[in-house]
């Protein structure tokens, strides 16, 4: 099946590409345009029209048992109980796997990462992602916070069995890559602790969280794993919690870190009401830090859930849930919350926070060291993307929207008195390039020959809100799946994992552990071929060599 | 050996299948009931009822429904199995029916021996149990029983939560000289869990119940263990979870997915003649429906099934884990896991099953929800 893309404007940074052109697909594959002669099966006028990569989010929790907690806990946020928002008809905190699917793909997404599974619930995550259609998929599976981790540190046996353990569980869980998510302060809550900072030590093992991210990043890093490891840091939204993220960022010592939704991270304790945007500072810092990647976790106003493995702060967060309901979970290691929360445009701390993220999207230099996220559904659904897109494109629109919030709150940040906007090529390198190298998926985000055929074509808008929410035609393996904003065709994705090389010595001493800590055998939880009935299930990307 | 009946007299499978697939198209309301089963036979079968505009239901959905009440409607805290086994110095039961929602509370937990290096001594508690029966025999274990009635559990908790909060309240039908000591003890805890089963209590108990945890948390930690009952119950509710949205007794009627405890309660959709059909689905062992007016029935049963009421058309299904291998929720863990047949036959799963019933369908669609 040969199929051209006709005329678009192609913008394609990995190449340098932006211009009119074509874009010829081959089945699955991007190809060189044939010989004048030949004819496509299917040709797509793209006149008038932005052709990029498919669309890769790092960071959105979409699958595993805390989400489909908060799907059961919020019956009065289901499309079916809810009036849709007028200006986002598809923007609901929680959506059901075949909803998620759809709704990225219609974006133009065609990779979705999932960062935050617990390894003995890896399985049904699996099974979720399985049953999110169209897109490509994946996991983070977290470590930090458990016995078999804590007790390597304590008894300070070396890197080799760290990687060795983060090796057997990338294979367990069938993950592409390692999250660390309050490092030691999920261990130290179930000793009674409230608060958890970088250098606090977890009772019993003596463990600092510092000593837990430096081992998980180095043993990451040995195993060949390609995404770095992936940080969600302590003391989560709190004032005054820039000093924490400066110190994690100081900490990656030159090796590769991701710090996921920084914009948590972002505030001082300066002015009347004790809270700041430390977003310039903290972008100097990422600035600064060549191997240090981060995503945003931008705020959107409006009714939400958040959805946390830092069971330690949705804990403290209960109080502010709205409504007023929540679940905690003490896990086998992180555990974690779920708290429904409503981000309002009239509130002092939520327009701070809202700016914070801008600030960080803006003042870090590099597009490929920010990535787009909301954390969704933490600050925002993911569905308002779109949004964001336009807010980075357009400083008048930012400015328009900086007029409806609260004077004193922006006041306390610097938005007001940034000019940058954003290019088609930022946003492309943000959204496509950056990600698919950040993952390791050297096939995707860009349209060279060679590159999966994962193609979002979207209207020239100047609209961009518009433009990005409903895509013209997408793409996916080569195929067509959405058409004017409609998905066209049903097709099932594949879990994209990474399986790096291991001591099999780790696998009996993991047995041994397992028999002896819970009298079970580790088969119980791992994800094994037959356990998602569907052939093509998972795609093995290459580890670091 | 046959595996299919349609009116009891034996039939090929696909003649049944033809028969069930039939019966389900020409309803108005099919109700897919039961739904003890794997997750693979469970995902297919709320697959089947969104394409014939049905509703689903499980056997077990009063108890679960309870305790998923309390949580959407205040707060829960709640811990795994095996964290409770490992880190808990204090294990406070509550109520009765907890060996029968799980079977092996005490070799799993009562009788497990904690992390030594968190853990230096245990007590254990257990409140208002009912019957000598309603105990395990946990071999060394010493258990302080506080009550017996489980008939009062909701005004002790309340008098518990009362004094924990330093509140005067009245007399219960539990000494004060023993409430004051369970009060002391549960304060003391350093990692407490509180243990149920909803399918004894009421939602405003288990309510009351996870207020006290809450409320004890300002000063220690404590958490609960919710214990879900048999028959997959808690790992369908995971399926129809991430499926449509909602837990179970939702309905696809209007085209796309409605909860409604009340409305989609398949015994209400029987016995006020609003379903005129049922799939009855009951893998892990033969439980039949025993509600009070007829209706036309298909069956995927378990052998051994015996029915009051002649199921139209019944096709057997293996058990998972016993006949064919399956995934389902794994009480030790409090989470999915595969399950490997340990004599495997060739019985069809549920999902095969209702795969073919599917197949059959002239309705042409495939897109699940």
């Amino acid at each position: 099946m040969l199929t051209r893309i006709k005329g678009g404007r192609v913008i394609d940074p990995v190449h340098g590409r932006d211009g009119i052109g074509d874009v010829w697909i081959r089945d699955a594959r991007i190809v060189d345009a044939p010989a004048p002669d030949v004819e496509p099966d299917a040709t797509y006028d793209a006149a008038g029209r932005i052709v990029m990569a498919g669309a890769i989010d790092i960071h959105s929790h979409i699958a595993g048992e805390n989400v489909n907690a908060a799907r059961l806990l919020l019956p009065d946020q289901h499309r079916a109980t809810t009036a849709s928002p007028p200006a986002a008809p598809l923007s609901h905190a929680v959506s059901s796997t075949f909803e998620t699917g759809c709704r990225y793909a219609i974006m133009g997404f065609t990779t979705v990462v999932e960062p935050a599974i617990s390894p003995h619930a890896a399985l049904q995550a699996q099974l979720e992602l399985a049953d999110i259609p169209i897109i490509d998929k994946a996991i983070l599976a977290i470590l930090g916070n458990d016995d078999f981790l804590l007790g390597l540190i304590r008894s300070g046996e070396g890197a080799a069995a760290v990687s060795d353990y983060v090796a057997w569980t990338m294979e367990s869980t069938r993950a592409l890559g390692i999250k660390v998510i309050n490092a030691g302060g999920a261990a130290a809550f179930k000793a009674n602790a409230r608060a958890f900072a970088f250098d606090d030590v977890v009772p019993f093992y003596g463990a600092s969280s510092r000593d837990i991210v430096r081992t998980l990043q180095r043993g990451v890093h040995a195993a060949g794993v390609p995404h770095p490891l992936h940080v969600h840091c302590n003391n989560l939204g709190l004032p005054g919690n820039v000093e924490t993220a400066l110190a994690t960022i100081a900490a990656a010592d030159g090796l590769p870190l991701h710090l996921a939704h920084l914009q948590f991270y972002g505030y001082g304790k300066a002015g009347p009401r004790g809270f700041s945007s430390e977003a310039a500072r903290l972008a100097e810092a990422v600035n600064g830090a060549s191997g240090v990647t981060v995503d945003v976790g931008q705020v959107m106003f409006g009714q939400t859930v958040t959805v946390s493995s830092d069971v330690l702060r949705q804990f403290n967060a209960r109080r502010q849930a709205d409504p007023r309901k929540w679940l905690i979970v003490d896990g086998d290691a992180n555990g974690g919350g779920i708290v429904p929360y409503n981000y309002r445009p009239n509130s002092f701390h939520n327009a701070v926070q809202w700016a914070v993220g801008l600030e960080l999207f803006l003042l870090i230099r590099d597009p490929s060291q920010v990535f787009f996220t909301t954390d969704h559904p933490n600050g925002a659904p993911f569905t308002t993307y779109p949004d964001i897109f336009a807010l980075l494109m357009d400083r008048d629109l930012r400015a328009e929207k900086m007029s409806a919030l609260p004077a004193d709150a922006m006041g306390m940040t610097t938005l007001g008195s940034i000019t940058r906007e954003y290019s088609l090529t930022e946003i492309a390198t943000m959204t496509r390039s950056a990600p698919a190298r950040l993952l390791g998926l050297h096939d995707r985000g860009h349209l060279g020959v060679g590159a999966l055929a994962d193609v979002a074509v979207y209207a020239d808008d100047p609209d961009r809100a518009r433009m990005f929410r409903a895509a013209a035609l997408v793409f996916k393996d080569g195929e067509l799946v959405v058409r004017d904003g409609a998905v066209t065709r049903y097709r099932w994705g594949r879990a994209l994992t990474a399986r790096p090389e291991r001591d099999r010595a780790i696998d009996r001493r993991m047995n041994d552990y397992y028999d002896a800590r819970y009298g079970l055998p580790p088969e119980l939880i791992k994800v094994r071929d037959g356990c998602i009935d569907r052939a093509g299930a998972f795609e093995f990307v290459p580890c670091r060599t | 050996m046959v595996d299919a009946w349609i009116d009891g007299r034996p039939a090929a499978v696909d003649a049944a299948v033809a028969e069930a697939a039939n019966l389900l198209a020409s309803s108005r309301l099919p109700v897919v009931a039961g739904l003890g089963t794997d997750i693979a036979g469970a995902r297919a079968a709320i697959a089947l009822a969104e394409r014939v505009g049905g509703a689903v239901d499980h056997m077990h959905a009063d108890a679960l429904l309870r305790d998923l009440d309390v949580a959407r409607e205040t707060g829960m805290m709640v811990t795994t199995p095996n964290e409770a086994a490992l880190r808990a110095d204090t294990l406070w039961m509550v109520g009765p029916g907890l060996i029968a929602a799980w079977p092996d509370l005490a070799a799993r937990l009562i009788a497990r021996a904690p992390d030594p290096g968190l853990v230096v001594d245990r007590r254990i508690f257990w409140l208002c149990p009912g019957s000598k029966s309603e105990m395990p025999d946990v071999g060394g274990a010493r258990i302080d029983t506080v009550g017996r009635d489980p008939k009062h559990l909701g005004a002790v908790l309340a008098a518990l939560r009362a004094r924990l909060a330093g509140r005067r309240c009245g007399r219960t039908q539990v000494a004060d000289r023993a409430l004051d000591a369970l009060s002391a003890g549960l304060a003391a805890a350093r990692f407490g869990v509180a243990v149920w089963s909803a399918a004894d209590l009421d939602a405003l108990t288990v309510e009351m119940l996870c207020g006290v945890v809450n409320d004890l948390n300002a000063a220690t930690r404590f958490t609960g263990l919710p214990l879900a009952g048999g028959d997959n119950a808690t790992g369908v509710l995971q399926v129809c979870g991430w499926m449509t949205g909602f837990p179970m007794r939702t309905g696809f009627g209007r085209g796309f997915p409605e909860h409604d405890p009340w409305r989609f309660d398949v015994r209400r959709l029987v016995e006020s003649g609003e379903t005129d059909c049922v799939l009855w689905i009951s893998a892990y062992r033969p439980v039949v429906p025993n509600w009070n007016r007829e209706v036309p029935t298909i069956a995927l049963a378990a052998s051994g099934s015996e029915f009051g009421r002649l199921p139209h058309v019944r096709i057997a299904v293996g058990r998972p884990g016993i006949d064919h291998d399956g995934v389902e929720r794994i009480a030790a863990t409090g989470a999915l896991g595969c399950v490997e047949a340990r004599n495997p036959t060739g019985a069809m799963s549920v999902a095969q099953v209702v795969g073919r019933i599917a197949a059959a369908l002239a309705d042409g669609r495939t897109w699940p929800c």
